[in-house]
């Protein structure tokens, strides 16, 4: 069982339930005890009083149902009976016995005798017997008896009143557990909230906000998150730095190869293999750069200074081949990218456009209706056949192998924007009748504290 | 036309040079930032090409600290990262173009070529005058039409005349740019190319100022 709710409430109602247990017996056991004690007793003091009774009227014994006059004999099948016998063998009864007599133990012991008998009409009865001998010297044995259904129907309802009790009482024990557990539980729950809250936030969680019993844990998940940070980051930058010991080489081998093939020898097959292995490089590096983002960090970048190195930069590429780059896009824009993805993203989309242009690329971003981010890059070249627009942001696709590159750069866009969540789409575009590629990217709301 | 070649990678460097070297530029390489930067001052370059991993000054510190002091010579940078923000960083603090590596050497050739047209405010790479074509991309002289043989140092004068038409170009100024660093130089083997060039081209192409210098008239 991994659930603490599920593991707390289980055993608090574990415990309630042996608690109830027990406390049932125990205390159902004892008023049981105590009940039948008190039966006993009132059948007892019955018992004197008909002693008592006799011992007053041995002359008439006829006025004995006058004498023990209590009402309850004098209703037939009342429960309550009483039968005094001398010893000759005349027995006097209470009118509540009707035309039934109660069987008289053997022998003539002095002693009270309890016993549990059959009673009119088979009913169980307990009854007390004793032969007494009155100062007139004459001997009786007196009787009286009640019945045992009543003493059943008040443990009945007692056992019920009980058990009703316990019920409340479980039910409650329970519901005070799931409360318990619900407080005990809430700064886990808020912990979790904030884990998941502050990945998108650089500074860690604040450990003296949490119950002492937590604040350990919070200080290891902050540690961890930094942990997890420095370790994403520094992965990053060995990728980078085995990007660049690899291609100086690789270079090297470029040119030898070229000098190579201008004495005439065949390098054909080396330098496919070459190019190969570079697009692979390449492909890989970006590869592990998308895989590598964490799109949940609160990153942020403003448009305003990314996308104006952007335009400096590409209005110097573009002017180099005599074409034109303009940028047009509203101020204050934030986008949930790093800034050095981000720039990924667009340098590769712009260099794309600038190659294939015939005269001028343009940018244009702003922010769409829903709140994200819209940035739509258009050239005035050949574009993508409808057909081959899909095709265009999958793996190392060259649509055209009639100008140099390695055909990654859609792809490599299509990656980045995808792990931050973001969206790109190609059309034909209206205006300058070449490609159009549009971007939806996260908005990044509140600008960070710092 | 003189290019500094700042690549920290000695085969790769050597590579350049070659190349660059067999198409009639004249090349000098720094193999750190220091170096880069000390050359870049110093010497009246065309082009430099500038690694952007260098060691001792990074490319990018060299390329910033080379224009803040006023130096406006076209620079390519060279990049082995793949980040496009290394190279709009490098585009961003005012290099002309950039190349990633791994590259070839013709697109490379290519570029330094764009360059110093692009300086000499020439959208072709052909350059032509009375009677004389000069093509850039192929070093390949003609007179009429008809292809005429130049040597190295010849064509190097020539093509530092025609990229600055209507210039004076003095003596100094143009062994500064025909000669390496730390090669001999001799003002006076000047007038001699001259003189080749005035009896291969036509003695009217290339005129001289006397006591100042040389010039090829702009093309009207």
């Amino acid at each position: 069982m991994t659930s603490l709710r599920a593991r707390a409430v289980t055993g608090g109602i574990l415990w309630a339930v042996a608690i109830i247990v027990l406390g049932l017996a125990g205390l159902s056991s004892y008023l049981s005890s105590q009940t039948q004690a008190r039966f006993i007793e009132v059948l007892e003091t019955r018992h004197s009083q008909a002693v008592v009774a006799v011992s007053n009227n041995s002359e008439a014994a006829s006025d004995l149902v006058r004498a023990i006059g209590d009402l309850v004999y004098q209703v037939p099948d009342s429960g309550q009976y009483w039968q005094v016998e001398s010893a000759e063998g005349a027995i006097y009864a209470s009118p509540s016995l009707g035309e039934e007599r109660l069987p008289r133990p053997a022998g003539r012991s002095e002693e009270r005798q309890r016993r549990e008998i059959a009673g009119p009409n088979g009913e169980p009865v307990f009854a007390i017997g004793q032969w007494v001998t009155v100062p007139d010297g004459s001997t009786w044995h007196v009787q009286v008896a009640s019945s045992l259904r009543s003493f059943e129907q008040e443990q009945v309802v007692l056992r019920n009143t009980l058990l009703t009790a316990f019920a409340f009482v479980s039910f409650a024990s329970v519901l005070a557990a799931l409360m318990q557990v619900a407080v005990v539980l809430r700064p886990l729950n808020q912990l979790r909230q904030d884990v998941s809250g502050r990945w998108e936030q650089e500074d860690g969680m604040e450990v003296g906000s949490y119950p002492i019993e937590v604040a350990p844990l919070v200080n290891d998940i902050n540690t961890l998150m930094e942990r997890n940070r420095d370790i994403m980051r520094r992965s990053r930058r060995q990728a980078a730095d085995l990007a660049h010991a690899i291609k100086t080489p690789s270079a090297i081998m470029r040119n030898e190869l070229d000098t190579l093939m201008g004495q005439g020898a065949d390098v054909q097959e080396a330098r496919d293999a070459l190019d190969r292995l570079d697009a692979q490089l390449k492909r890989s590096f970006a590869r592990m750069r998308a895989d590598g983002t964490d799109a949940t960090l609160a990153v942020a970048t403003e448009l305003d200074i990314a996308l104006g190195r952007m335009q400096r930069a590409f209005a110097a590429i573009a002017g180099n081949e005599g074409k034109t780059f303009n940028a047009v896009y509203t101020e204050g824009l934030r986008v949930r990218m790093e800034q050095s993805d981000f720039e990924e993203v667009v340098g590769n989309l712009l260099d794309n456009a600038v190659k294939w242009a015939a005269s001028e690329v343009r940018l244009e971003a702003g922010q769409t209706p829903d709140g994200q981010i819209m940035i739509t890059i258009t050239d005035d070249g050949p574009g993508i056949p409808k057909e081959e627009l899909e095709k265009a942001t999958q793996s190392g696709q060259r649509l055209d192998t009639s100008k140099p590159g390695t055909g990654l750069g859609l792809a490599i866009a299509h990656d980045l924007i995808h792990a931050y969540g973001g969206k790109i789409i190609l059309s034909k575009d209206e205006a300058l009748g070449g490609l159009a590629v549009h971007m939806r990217l996260p908005f990044a709301s509140a600008k960070r504290a710092d | 036309m003189r290019i500094l070649i700042a690549e920290d990678e000695p085969v790769l460097a050597s590579q350049l040079k070659k190349t660059l070297t067999s198409e009639g530029l004249t090349v000098d390489v720094a193999i750190d930032g220091a170096e880069a930067q000390y050359l870049g001052e110093t010497e009246p370059y065309d082009v430099i090409i500038l690694d952007l991993g260098l060691p001792i000054r990074d490319g990018l510190t060299v390329l910033k600290n080379l224009r803040s002091g006023g130096n406006d010579t076209s620079i390519l940078i060279l990049t082995a990262r793949n980040d496009w923000t290394d190279r709009v960083d490098g585009l961003d603090a005012g290099a002309d173009d950039y190349l990633t590596k791994p590259f070839h050497m013709a697109e490379l050739s290519a570029r330094v070529r764009a360059l110093i047209r692009r300086k000499a405010g020439k959208a072709t790479p052909v350059f032509s005058r009375n009677e004389v074509t000069y093509d850039t991309r192929t070093n390949q002289v003609m007179v009429d039409g008809v292809p005429t043989n130049l040597t190295s140092q010849e064509i190097a004068v020539l093509s530092y005349l025609f990229h600055n038409s209507g210039r004076l170009v003095s003596r100094t100024e143009l062994s500064d740019h025909i000669y390496q660093h730390d090669g001999d130089r001799d003002s006076n083997t000047i007038a001699v190319f001259v003189n080749r060039l005035r009896k291969k081209l036509g003695s009217d192409l290339i005129e001289t100022v006397r006591g100042r210098g040389y010039v090829i008239k702009a093309t009207a």
